[in-house]
């Protein structure tokens, strides 16, 4: 049975270490069946200990130890890496916020600490990161590279390229793309990024391998309805992404109606603070994600495809407190914890980590278009669909 | 003029109500006949799906025809109409369910019909069934039709009627009058996760549907729920021998006893994105059966054969899940066969009942072609269904022998559920 520490910044109730990690310690639903992993949680650390804290209750619970320190985490006290496999969840708990807006979780220290017991040790194990890697794409960078020099397996990102689709479409590989928009809501820094990888996992698998972004720029306020009426992004893509909400606001919340938000011109006057994030890929795609606050409550995609019409769909984010969707990416994690082998790149969050980092940075100069050459990352889609849909 | 033969011959038969059939137009007229108009109401989810359009495949849907009268019977303070008739002119509100669908003249002057009985303050009887007035409202429609001496399509929004003999009496109408009819739920029709299909002759041997919700009202759409899919298995569909329901202590007993099988139901269990956590502090845990009983109040289990022998289960588990899971085991094919229909419900989930979308997107195919995109018999059944597991409930968990449901159809070989 695979042995496992949790890394975390706070394990309370619907914290992102909570809700993953605690589906190592009572199972999860998986194709129709009550599935508990092969594996047993042996440490936990946590960065903080806020109010409502669970990690010691757990850990009485399910017989494992919380370390004082990551090192003696990954070596159960011991003087060795006593591990198979290391979940990091620095989501959630009281960290700062840059002048961008970011707030400035400890993944890169928290996977730096492992990665020195792996070097000391001489032995690494795969890692989980949950959510971006880090508010740095340089911090990124050396987390992604760490894994490539030491080989051990990593697998980061968000829940939103696993979930159910609605409808459940899968572009081929391949898909000759002419572009692409994701709308969403949620605050800049943390729902943003699910945006950007729900993105990143559709036009990932366009003709031609990922080889990275050469600009972004981030745009907010009137800009952004100034951006669509010049056609920066397309009026059609974001109808067949409207088309496809479940939460249009407004009048659909006092009376019930169902609204063609664009047509009917409604998106100025419910959304106060829109913003837009414009990608430039290298290869000439452009892709746009829209936060409309005050529009919609879910996160839908459309793209132009060449010859192909137009492909929508819903990423569904499915109701709390069961927030089954986070069982969906245990179930990819847990996959690369068994085989050794990361379902999908983990170089898709990273190149999601630095577009999101350059679009902040973007705001904070004056809303201007940034080339990004560090954004040069290249990798292949995988070939079979990841998300849920058995 | 296209005419359909068997209507036609049918309307032969049935000689007193032979009606001309009608034509076709590019651009149906529509008639709407609501019990009530309030927002999240039956009522306000579908018509103003005609009004406003909604999502569909992708792009903002109008049905190409025109929702042009409306019948309200029951104005309260609450309603949502007045703002619609305001902004759309073009539907104009009827005092009576003859001037709605004649538009005030002395014919039938709409193309389609459109019933939603749902909702409304209406008695209830004593076994606890909702006296909505379907069929008194089904019946006024058709003696407009006879009067007009033609019919046009119907749609029933949910059982065709509380009463088994009124509903039977209602499809045996628009079979002799020769009109298509569609009746029913979402639930047949919405987004499944994962988003599978029953294959067509399956050999489906036992079938569960563990949903939540009252008597005489989300019952039948757990029936439909499980009916959309047992009807898809080879032979078809033939009809039900008898309904036996529990509730409460009988229905932990019959679960302890393994009068269903226990594995379907945790199946279900686990396609639920609602399952509440019976432990405090977990977000999603599979409760044990004491835990369950402890969030359960209020369990009821209509169990009952089909004339083949297929064994079917719909559960109501209020307190413990507000979803539509459906599992079932069919020879020759390991493991069990399961998912979700999954409801968007608003409001605590998302502001629009957008599984009412598939449901207008079928029955307005229905008012362009004439045809019915899935049989009105699957209502019947579910209708009949319904009102059996009540009786059941009501002679203290009595089987119920249901000769009267031995209903055979054959299910549409297309699916007709969400999946574009």
């Amino acid at each position: 049975m695979k042995r496992v520490a949790v890394v975390a910044t706070v394990y309370r109730y619907l914290s992102h270490a909570q809700h993953i990690g605690d589906r190592f310690l009572v199972g999860y639903p998986r194709d129709g069946a009550w599935h508990k992993p092969d594996m047993k949680v042996v440490s936990l650390y946590v960065d903080q200990k806020p109010e409502g804290d669970q990690s010691a209750a757990r850990a009485k619970e399910f017989d494992f130890q919380v370390y004082p320190t990551i090192a003696e985490t990954l070596r159960c006290g011991g003087s060795k890496l006593a591990v198979d496999a290391v979940l990091v969840i620095g989501e959630h708990g009281d960290y700062k916020r840059n002048e961008k807006g970011q707030v400035l979780y400890p993944r890169y220290e928290f996977v730096k600490q492992c990665v020195d017991v792996f070097e000391k040790d001489g032995v690494a194990v795969p890692v989980y990161n949950d959510k971006h890697l880090s508010y740095s794409f340089e911090h990124a960078k050396w987390m992604v590279d760490a894994s490539k020099r030491l080989k051990f397996p990593m697998l980061a990102g968000s829940s939103l390229p696993v979930t159910w689709r609605l409808p459940d479409i899968e572009l081929p590989l391949n898909t000759d793309i002419e572009s692409a928009l994701m709308v969403g809501y949620g605050g800049a820094d943390v729902m943003d990024f699910h945006g950007l990888e729900a993105l990143q996992c559709m036009v990932e698998r366009r003709r031609g391998e990922e080889s990275g972004v050469a600009s972004v720029q981030m745009v907010e306020g009137d800009a952004v309805w100034k951006a669509g009426a010049e056609g920066r992004y397309s009026k059609e893509l974001l109808t067949a992404a409207l088309s496809r909400s479940d939460s249009p606001q407004g009048q659909s919340v006092v009376d019930g109606r169902t609204q063609d938000l664009v047509a009917k011109g409604e998106l100025p006057k419910l959304v106060k603070t829109p913003a837009a994030y414009f990608i430039e890929y290298r290869d000439g795609l452009k892709a746009t994600l829209l936060m409309l606050n005050g529009a919609v409550k879910d996160f839908n995609f459309a793209a132009r495809i060449k010859g192909g019409g137009i492909q929508s769909t819903q990423f569904f984010l499915s109701p709390e407190p069961n927030v089954t969707y986070s069982a969906c990416l245990v179930r990819k994690i847990e996959e690369m914890f068994e085989t050794g082998k990361a379902p999908y790149p983990v170089e898709r969050t990273l190149l999601v980590s630095g577009i999101l980092e350059s679009c902040l940075t973007s705001r904070l100069q004056g809303q201007k278009r940034l080339e990004t050459p560090h954004l040069s990352v290249q990798y292949r889609a995988p070939q079979g669909s990841q998300h849920a849909r058995t | 003029m296209k005419i359909s033969r068997r209507s036609w011959l049918l309307g032969l038969a049935a000689a007193p109500v032979a009606l001309r059939l009608q034509r076709r137009p590019a651009r149906p007229k529509l008639a709407a006949i609501c019990t009530t108009y309030f927002k999240y109401s039956h009522a306000q989810h579908i018509v103003d799906r005609f009004l406003e359009g909604y999502g569909w495949n992708g792009t903002w849907h109008h049905p190409p025809m025109d929702l042009v009268s409306i019948y309200i019977d029951q104005i309260r303070d609450d309603d949502v109409s007045k703002s619609r008739l305001q902004q759309f002119p073009t539907m104009k509100l009827y005092p009576t369910i003859p001037e709605a669908l004649t538009l005030g003249g002395s014919k039938l002057a709409v193309d389609g019909v459109v019933l939603v009985g749902e909702h409304g303050r209406y008695p209830r009887n004593e076994k606890g069934q909702t006296k909505y007035p379907r069929y008194e409202f089904f019946k006024q429609i058709v003696k407009v039709y006879e009067d007009s001496g033609r019919s046009v399509p119907m749609f029933n929004d949910k059982h065709l009627s509380w009463n088994w003999e009124w509903a039977k009496e209602m499809y045996d109408t628009s079979r002799k009058m020769g009109f298509p009819l569609m009746a029913g739920s979402s639930l047949p029709v919405t987004w499944r996760t994962p988003s599978i299909e029953m294959p067509l002759g399956a050999k489906v041997r036992e079938a569960m549907c563990v949903c939540y919700g009252g008597v005489d009202s989300y019952d039948f759409h757990g029936l439909e729920t499980l009916q959309c899919m047992v009807e898809r298995r080879a032979g078809g569909e033939s009809g039900v021998k008898w309904v036996q329901a529990y509730r409460g202590d009988a229905f932990w007993k019959a679960h302890q006893d393994g009068v269903w099988p226990k594995d379907l139901f945790e199946a279900s269990l686990c396609r639920s994105h609602t399952l509440k956590p019976a432990r405090e502090g977990f977000n999603d845990v599979m409760p044990t059966i004491d835990e369950m009983r402890g969030l359960v109040k209020d369990p009821v289990a209509y169990r009952y054969e089909h004339q083949d022998g297929v064994m079917s289960t719909m559960v109501l588990m209020s307190g413990l899940i507000e979803d539509f899971n459906f599992a079932a085991r069919i020879d020759g094919q390991p493991g069990i066969f399961s998912t979700q229909m999954y409801l968007p419900m608003p409001p605590a989930r998302t502001s629009l009942a957008n599984f009412f979308s598939p449901l207008v997107n079928n029955f307005e195919q229905m008012y362009l072609t004439g045809k019915e995109t899935y049989p009105v018999e699957r209502t019947l059944l579910t209708t009949g269904l319904t009102a059996a597991g009540v009786e059941s409930l009501y002679r203290q968990h009595a089987r119920y022998e249901t000769p009267h449901l031995a209903i055979k159809y054959q299910a549409p070989k297309p699916s007709t559920f969400w999946r574009t």
